[in-house]
């Protein structure tokens, strides 16, 4: 297999299609209202945003706006208003300031050095938020996680990722941003370097380490069984860089499932039990 | 028996383990297409029940015959068809086994059933962990000649086709539930089974999102020669309806001749072969 960024390319409106159909299918099943999402101002909660507002109309679709004073940016804020103008969603600001003090402050342990650990708390709270919504209002939680940061495990455990559906989970990063202006994201926000807003100033490819682009190949290599070292010459990559990826991608396992628990029993859930995950 | 006749290919969204309604559906689309005089009306793999039903299974397989099947035969004497649809059966022997079968019933009743022989167990597909396979290819006699019954992987098999064709059939019936991502696998493979055989492939495939697979639709029918003479809608319910007419065959078969060419001893070969992969 050649590792170009061709392999990357889709049909774009049939993707569209796709997961239009796709949201429509699961709420019309899940007889909910509509749909609650986060929205960062960020590509892939646009993305998934002017999504589901094509697909089930603006006027089901709320976006939560969810700034906080240490990573506050006008910039991501009128990028989520714009989405929500362009594709006729409503949205809700809640600066969630407070809330996350109150935590600070009744954790005896809390290390307010420790950027991770925080952020975690900032990824949760919003996610407590968006349920509350859902909650109350008869409505699915729309995750916006790509298949990029979600094979490497690049999210907050029950936090971001934490939705009834994820809509574009099966795209890479970059295939994100080309779905994302072919249904007329606004350009500023598919150019833009993606953040996962946790701390200031945190980029997602200067954390990482790479290039999205090199790292969708990467990942690509890894989905379709292509060796370490095969990825690693065609992408003129040194092979311990590959290997740090297929390692990263192997350990992340844990958030992408239910927790483990041990057999002991006729039927183990997360072990024997399938059942079909939609309702009829 | 009848050499000319018209099929329905009714590609049919299922209501998820409700067998008491996917009758009802079924019944009234059989009756809507024999009002447009289909001799054959064909709905997609595990009809009866949809496609994903995975643990649910245990409790809505059924025997053959059992209700459901006595159901389907009543709508069948009603209305004069025959009808192909697809149910898990259980094994009326072991009480226990589980089959991914093709019934054909028509107005004297319960024709005859084809248990799936290839079951993909890989990517999004779990069959051999619910399913036993089959065992025989079959053709089934009927008014409107003998009709061949495969299930969706199954056409990756071209031996198969090839068998029910040899068996007699001039109507090969392919019921399916292909998500969307093989589409260009079946649009191919359903052209190649029809030319290779000088027979006709109805091809009917499941449409509908169930557990976040999207089958796509695109059933059809395969003249003998690898012509599309029908083709229902991509990823939405349709019912199309085409003609058959077996004199079609021989002039295809004369211009070229795949089963006058065969080579048997190529079988033998084949078989040791395969048992040495």
């Amino acid at each position: 297999m050649k590792l170009t960024p061709d392999v990357l390319e889709l049909n774009w409106s049939e993707v569209e299609e796709k997961i239009k159909l796709f949201i429509i299918d699961y709420v019309k099943k899940s007889g909910a209202r509509g749909i609650v999402l986060g929205l960062s101002g960020g590509i892939d909660s646009c993305t998934v945003a002017a999504l589901s507002a094509l697909a089930i109309g603006g006027k089901n679709v709320l976006g939560l706006i969810l700034p906080e004073k240490e990573t506050y940016n006008v910039k991501d804020i009128k990028h989520a208003e714009a989405t929500a103008k362009k594709f006729g969603l409503k949205t809700e600001k809640i600066d969630i300031t407070p809330v996350l003090k109150a935590f600070y402050k009744s954790i005896p342990s809390f290390d307010s050095k420790d950027n991770l650990c925080k952020g975690n708390i900032k990824a949760r709270a919003r996610m407590i938020y968006i349920y509350y919504y859902a909650n109350k209002f008869n409505m699915i939680v729309c995750g916006s996680s790509d298949k990029s940061e979600t094979m490497i495990g690049y999210f907050t455990k029950w936090g971001d990722a934490a939705a009834d559906i994820t809509p574009i989970m099966d795209l890479y990063k970059t295939q994100v941003r080309k779905l994302a202006s072919h249904i007329g994201v606004p350009e500023e926000i598919v150019k833009k370097p993606s953040s996962p807003g946790l701390w200031p100033r945190q980029f997602a490819e200067e954390e990482l380490g790479i290039k999205y682009e090199t790292l969708d190949l990467i990942l690509y290599g890894l989905e379709h069984f292509m060796e370490t070292k095969d990825i690693a010459s065609q992408l003129g990559l040194r092979e311990d860089l590959v290997e740090k990826i297929k390692r990263r991608w192997l350990a992340a396992e844990h958030k992408r499932r239910l927790p483990l628990t041990t057999k002991i029993e006729y039927r183990t859930i997360g072990a024997d039990f399938r059942l079909p995950r939609d309702v009829c | 028996m009848k050499e000319n006749f018209k099929v329905a290919l009714a590609q049919m969204n299922c209501h998820r383990a409700d067998k008491k309604r996917n009758i009802e559906k079924m019944g009234k689309i059989i009756t809507e297409a024999t009002k447009e005089k289909a001799d054959l009306v064909i709905f997609p793999e595990l009809s009866l029940t949809g496609y994903v039903i995975r643990d649910e299974i245990y409790n809505l397989a059924e025997t053959i015959p059992g209700p459901s099947t006595e159901a389907m035969e009543k709508i069948a004497k009603k209305t004069g068809a025959y009808i192909v649809f697809g149910m898990p059966e259980l094994s009326e022997k072991t009480k226990a086994t589980i089959y991914n079968s093709a019934v054909l019933v028509g107005p004297e009743g319960i024709v005859g059933k084809y248990r799936k022989m290839h079951l993909p167990t890989h990517s999004v597909f779990e069959e051999k962990r619910y399913f036993r396979q089959g065992y025989e290819a079959v053709a089934l006699t009927t008014k409107l000649g003998k009709i061949g019954l495969i299930i969706c992987y199954d056409i990756f098999f071209p031996e198969l086709s090839r068998l029910t064709r040899l068996k007699g059939a001039q109507l090969i019936v392919c019921i399916s539930a292909s998500p969307a991502v093989r589409k260009a696998f079946f649009e191919t493979l359903t052209v190649a089974r029809a030319i290779e055989n000088a027979a006709f492939l109805a091809y009917v495939n499941l449409v509908g999102i169930e557990n976040g697979l999207q089958f796509w639709g695109g059933s059809r029918l395969v003249g003998p020669n690898g012509k599309v003479l029908t083709q229902a809608k991509y990823d939405e319910e349709d019912l199309v309806m085409c003609d058959v007419s077996y004199s079609d065959i021989k002039p295809v078969e004369a211009f070229v001749p795949t089963l006058k060419d065969l080579r048997p001893e190529l079988f033998d070969e084949l078989k040791e072969s395969a048992k040495r992969l």
